[in-house]
Parts: C-alpha cells; sequence; structure tokens
C-alpha cells in the first residue's frame, strides 16, 4: 500500500522508514538474540538488573511491561549440557587427560615428521594441548574413564562424564551444583557418584605424591 | 570440551603430485587445509589423529584435477552452553573480562561477575572483593560456565558467567567463590 503514489510520500517517509528499520533491526537481532537470551537466562540467577535491556528482544514495546513482571515471577530454567543433542553420531567426548594424551603424543611425532617446512601446528592446537594440560587432573586417562563409565548405567551421559572429569570435581554437592543436568537424576545417581568422585580423588592424590616422590 | 569425530572431505589434487607418495601428498595437504580452521557444527579441529579411508579419485573436466573423498578421525574442541571451562583471564577492563581456554575466547560481562567484586583501574586493571581477599586480574585463571555461544567462519566466541556457586578464580585454592 504504501509503495503506491506520491501522495503518500511525505507520510509514508515515516511509516516505511519505520518498517524498514524493523526490518534491519531484525537481522541485528537474530545474531544477538542469542546473547540476550542468555543473558537472560543467567540473570535471572541474580539480580533483576537487565529487566528492560532483556524485555526489548523478546518483544517490542508492549511486552515490555508484562516482561518487566514476567522476569521477576519466573524462575529461570537452569542451563542445562545437551552435547549428545547437538553433535552428530559419530563423535565421542574426550576428557581433557584424554585429549592431552593424543595432542601430546601428536606434537612430539610432529617433531620427528615435520620434515615438510609448509607444514607448521596451527597456533590452535598449541591452545588446546595448554588447556588440555592445564585442565588435566589425572596422569592415567584410562583409569580414570573406568571409573567414570559405570556412572552410565545410571544414566550419566557422556558428555557430563567429561565434565566431571575436566572440572576435578570432589564432592557431590559441587557436582550437582555445576552440572544441573545431574539434579533431574540426583536420587539415582548420588550413591555411584559419591562413590565414583571418591575413587577419582585416590587417583589424584597417587597423581601428585608420583609427581612429589619424582 | 573436546571430541574424536570422524569427518570427510574432498581434496583436490595437481596432477604433479601424482607418484608414489600420493597419500602422504594428499594427508599432507589435508592436515594444511584442516587443522586449525573452525565450523559452527563442529567447533576448532585441533588435529587430524589417522586416516579412516581414501576414496576413489575423480578427474575433473579441463583442469586435471583429482579429487580423492578422504574420511578422517580428528580431535576437535567445542564450547558447549552449560558447559564449565577453567580460563585464563586475558584483558580486564570495565565492561568485564576476556579469558582464553583453549582456542576459544569468552567475555565474562561485568552483570555476569558477582555483585561484591569491583572493577579497579589502574596499570594492573582488575575486579577485587571488598576484603581484597579474591582479585581478578591478567593471567588470573577463572571457573567459568559457559552460557552463550556465537560461531563465525574461523572463530567461536562465548560469553560465560562467574555468578554462580562454585565458579570463580581458582588460581588460589583458598580463594574460590
Amino acid at each position: 500500500m504504501s509503495d503506491k503514489g506520491g501522495k503518500g510520500g511525505k507520510s509514508a517517509l515515516k511509516s516505511p522508514a519505520s518498517k524498514g528499520k524493523d526490518s534491519k533491526g531484525r537481522k541485528v537481532q537474530f545474531d544477538s538474540e542469542d546473547m540476550f537470551d542468555e543473558k537472560f537466562e543467567t540473570n535471572g540467577n541474580g539480580n533483576g538488573k537487565s529487566n528492560g535491556k532483556d524485555g526489548t528482544p523478546f518483544a517490542k514495546g508492549k511486552g515490555g511491561k508484562g516482561d518487566k513482571g514476567g522476569s521477576s515471577k519466573k524462575e529461570p530454567p537452569p542451563l542445562l549440557l545437551k552435547v549428545e543433542e547437538e553433535l552428530p553420531e559419530n563423535a565421542k567426548c574426550l576428557m581433557n587427560c584424554e585429549a592431552a594424551q593424543i595432542l601430546q603424543g601428536i606434537q612430539d611425532h610432529m617433531v620427528l615428521l615435520s620434515k615438510d617446512p609448509t607444514i607448521k601446528i596451527p597456533s590452535s592446537f598449541d591452545r588446546a594441548l595448554q588447556y588440555a594440560n592445564t585442565g588435566n587432573f589425572y596422569t592415567n586417562p584410562h583409569s580414570v574413564r573406568q571409573t567414570l563409565e559405570t556412572l552410565k548405567k545410571q544414566d550419566v551421559s557422556d558428555g557430563e562424564i567429561c565434565l566431571i572429569a575436566n572440572t576435578g570435581i570432589e564432592s557431590t554437592k559441587k557436582a550437582f551444583a555445576l552440572i544441573p543436568s545431574l539434579k533431574a537424576k540426583k536420587s539415582k545417581v548420588k550413591e555411584s557418584l559419591g562413590t565414583a568422585l571418591t575413587e577419582l580423588n585416590k587417583l589424584k592424590t597417587v597423581t601428585e605424591s608420583t609427581i612429589v616422590l619424582d | 570440551m573436546f571430541f574424536h569425530i570422524v569427518l570427510e572431505r574432498n581434496m583436490q589434487l595437481h596432477p604433479r603430485h601424482f607418484g608414489r607418495d600420493l597419500r602422504e601428498k594428499l594427508v599432507a595437504k589435508l592436515m594444511k587445509d584442516v587443522e586449525g580452521t573452525c565450523s559452527g557444527r563442529h567447533g576448532f579441529v585441533v588435529a587430524i589423529t589417522g586416516i579412516e579411508n581414501v576414496g576413489k579419485g575423480l578427474i575433473r573436466d579441463g583442469t586435471g584435477f583429482v579429487t580423492f573423498p578422504v574420511k578422517y578421525q580428528c580431535v576437535v574442541f567445542r564450547p558447549f552452553k552449560g558447559e564449565i571451562l577453567e580460563a585464563v583471564v586475558s584483558m580486564v577492563n570495565k565492561m568485564g573480562f576476556f579469558a582464553e581456554a583453549g582456542p576459544v575466547q569468552i567475555f565474562v560481562s561485568n552483570h555476569l561477575i558477582p555483585d561484591d567484586m569491583e572493577f579497579q583501574s589502574g596499570d594492573m586493571p582488575n575486579y577485587t572483593t571488598s576484603d581484597g581477599s579474591v582479585k581478578i586480574q591478567k593471567d588470573s585463571e577463572v571457573r567459568l560456565k559457559i552460557i552463550g555461544t556465537r560461531v563465525d567462519a574461523t572463530e567461536i566466541f562465548c560469553i560465560g558467567t562467574i555468578k554462580d556457586d562454585f565458579l570463580g578464580v581458582i588460581s588460589d585454592p583458598g580463594t574460590t567463590s
């Protein structure tokens, strides 16, 4: 409608222009929506500081009021780890200690094998190796995997298992706090998780004592 | 989080590389092309760990190049929403701080830093608690939770929080918030 006629020209300047903004705005929001979404979730955990900010991406104008009221009432759902849903089937989660072992092996080989000067180890490799080594609490990934595999019977996913190993969690309380998806299985998991964490702690202390002895 | 995954890629090879070491040339090219790249679905390809299969080559009309389908195993690194990461702080400013976990950069906004921590400017900008017991500055190690990710063609950016139980500085075990 507004495309027609010269009359509409002046008045149309306002309305289509604002529409135009809307459509441009949509593009920008599409990218940032995710972030705002996330901010919304997290800020809900703390104070309702960003009510105004959060209101805007969801519903413009009218929604603002409702959102303000809503955000204070609504308990935001905890951010659950959904590794399996987002990855292809043939992917296997690796614990940092496993990744560190693989990457260290590759680096050792590269020093020997890379006669071709055009092949350079990318910086992301070094960073990843450094990260894997920093977050590596165990020297024997096999026994860590064996210990945590027992939790699979209680429906603990691969992603959760890796997260437990990567964070070096010592207590079940900490595990439930850091990995909210475990809370749903709390009654089922608690006992075996406690046992597994005790076992893991033993593996950790063995590692530390060997380092001291060395 | 690290993953082990099998991926496939069509590799084009110039006829000058054909010979006894064709496979080696192919693998070298694959490593050069793939390692260090980043995709939204798989994350950063950190390293190729093995070649599963090199398919039959197909000559491309008019060029002489041959396309080989190569299946390879690799280690990838991808952050997930809800994941807990231990990251090293790389920059602190009044908006928040940037931290690095492997090849991934994470931004923690000041809204997602506990309220009792305040920004202190100076030579070494930092966030400090009122009693000075906990300090976040460059090179501090922090445990954070990823709450948002944005994937670029070559990079993954994350938004993190330390405003939750058992998150915060870990470089000094006594000061974990």
